[in-house]
């Protein structure tokens, strides 16, 4: 079938792709565009780990097709460093240990992101159902929410 | 993994009107896709592969939440679980609307799918059908040859089945005022799986004679318990008139559980419903006495 063409802003930069309709986002990011930091996993909706940011609201790739994000403003995990100053969230993920695998972790942080954004000063309550669309298979999530917490400290003082 | 869909057409009208002149010409043909978060899983599961894709999300015109005295709520076929949980006029008036609402999938899930996609994919546990059921609300239905209005106890034809044809959408859905003096709830109980879908789902309101203390009547449906979801009406009729008493309530949890047609775990399912029907009215009922 004929490819059209989607323009979208990825991560501060204009993007103009000729896809065919039936591509998802996720294919697009990770295929197209190697921003293999958005990670694949159920591919339904299940887990989170494909979650990116559309006009800054978490959102599942993997059942967005490209072709409708025309115009949006998507960031990525690739988007939030700058340079190499990682993002406080980022920092505070590392410190707190809430890393393993990592397979969730862009995923948990783009969505901890829009939280704190909304709400700079979330409940441990808040955080954990903000998260609860993101799946860890590894951590059991405790040092995840303190993590975002932490990031939140961090960020109240200025540090974003 | 599931991640590639099967090609197809793609359109994007941005109005009412041009979404059912695309439908008119493509019929069965053709899927509207809203959040995406019940068909873009059926087409990478293979269950269905349209030729078409009528992508409506951007259609402004079925976005809003608008109430008024008279008529009541009225909510376009757009908005998204997120949206109206966290209304404040449907927190306020229609509790167990946003209650429901905020039951489905995860934050994610709830920011994409809409009140609209929920109703139309039309599944046995669809979340937000019990709620609508016992509001009396009824479905804006266009094509175009006009407009139509089918009531929520009409829509639903089988599982996954609506009165509505392929080339029609639906473009609101309308709630009456809850009666003066009546308290309403959704109460659920989940599969133990990564989604959490809903095995029974009850959802009850209870009209009051505050004068009498009598209950004047009560609207009960079920999810999860047969091809779709219904109206217990056998149980609502032992309700009217009567004193909610421990035992009333054990003969109405008895008589719901009785009109239930599970597929499935079909025991479990009978004995979840008269608990759940049961903790329900316990619980409406001591809010209004
Ligand atoms: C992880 C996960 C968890 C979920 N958990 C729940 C849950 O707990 N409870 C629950 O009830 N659901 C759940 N769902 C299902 C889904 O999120 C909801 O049913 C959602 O409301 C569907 O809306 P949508 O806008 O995404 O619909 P879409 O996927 O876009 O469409 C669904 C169907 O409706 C049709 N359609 C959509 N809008 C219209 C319209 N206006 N007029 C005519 N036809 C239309 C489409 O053609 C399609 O057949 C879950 C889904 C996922 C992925
Ligand atoms: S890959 Fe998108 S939710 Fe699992
Ligand atoms: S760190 Fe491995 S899945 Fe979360």
């Amino acid at each position: 079938m004929s490819k059209e063409i989607a323009r979208f802003t990825i991560n501060g930069r204009e993007c103009e792709l000729l896809i065919e309709p039936c591509t998802s986002l996720l294919e697009v990011l990770r295929d197209h565009l190697e921003l293999t930091g958005t990670k694949s996993s159920c591919g339904v909706g299940e887990c989170g780990s494909c979650t990116v940011l559309i006009d800054n609201k978490p959102q599942l790739s993997c059942l967005t097709l490209a072709i409708t994000v025309q115009g949006k403003n998507i960031v990525t995990i690739e988007g939030l460093a700058s340079g190499n100053n990682l993002h406080p969230i980022q920092q505070a993920f590392v410190d707190c240990g809430a890393v393993q695998c990592g397979f969730c972790t862009p995923g948990m942080i783009l969505t901890a992101k829009a939280l704190l954004d909304d709400n700079p000063n979330p409940s441990r309550d808040e955080v954990k159902e903000a998260l609860s669309g993101n799946l860890c298979r590894c951590t059991g999530y405790v040092k995840i929410v303190d993590a975002v917490l932490a990031a939140a400290q961090i960020m109240k003082k200025g540090g974003a | 993994m599931i991640t590639t869909l099967k090609s197809f057409q793609y359109f994007h009208p941005n109005t009412v009107e041009e979404a059912v002149q695309i439908l008119n010409k493509y019929g069965d043909r053709a899927k509207v896709l809203a959040g995406g978060t019940d068909l873009i899983p059926s087409m990478k599961r293979q269950k269905i592969a349209p030729q078409y894709v009528v992508y409506i999300n951007d259609i402004s015109q079925l976005k809003h939440i608008d109430f008024g005295a008279e008529e009541g709520l009225r909510i376009g076929a757009l908005v998204s679980h997120h949206s109206i949980a966290s209304s404040s006029i449907i927190r306020e008036k229609f509790q167990l609307l946003a209650k429901a609402c905020n039951k489905v999938g995860t934050p994610h899930v709830r920011r994409m799918g809409t009140i609209g996609g929920n109703i139309c994919m039309a599944g046995p546990s669809q979340d937000t059908i019990p709620a609508l059921l016992v509001l009396e609300a009824q479905m804006k239905v266009v094509s175009l040859q006009g407009e139509r209005i089918i009531p929520v106890d009409e829509f639903f034809t089988g599982p996954f089945q609506t009165a509505i044809t392929g080339e029609e959408i639906v473009t609101e859905i309308q709630i009456p005022c809850p009666p003066s003096d009546s308290v309403a709830d959704y109460q659920w109980v989940t599969k133990r799986t990564v989604v959490d879908e809903t095995l029974v789902g009850v959802a009850a309101l209870l009209g009051m004679d505050l004068d009498r203390g009598v209950c004047k009547g009560a609207r009960i449906a079920l999810g999860s318990v047969g091809p779709k979801p219904f109206r217990a009406r056998e149980a609502e009729e032992i309700i009217k008139g009567e004193k909610l008493e421990s035992k009333l309530i054990e003969a109405v949890a008895q008589a719901a559980a009785e009109e239930t047609k599970p597929r499935s775990r079909a025991d479990y399912r009978r004995r979840e419903v008269g608990l759940l029907v049961k903790s329900t009215l316990e619980h409406l009922w001591s809010q209004l006495r």
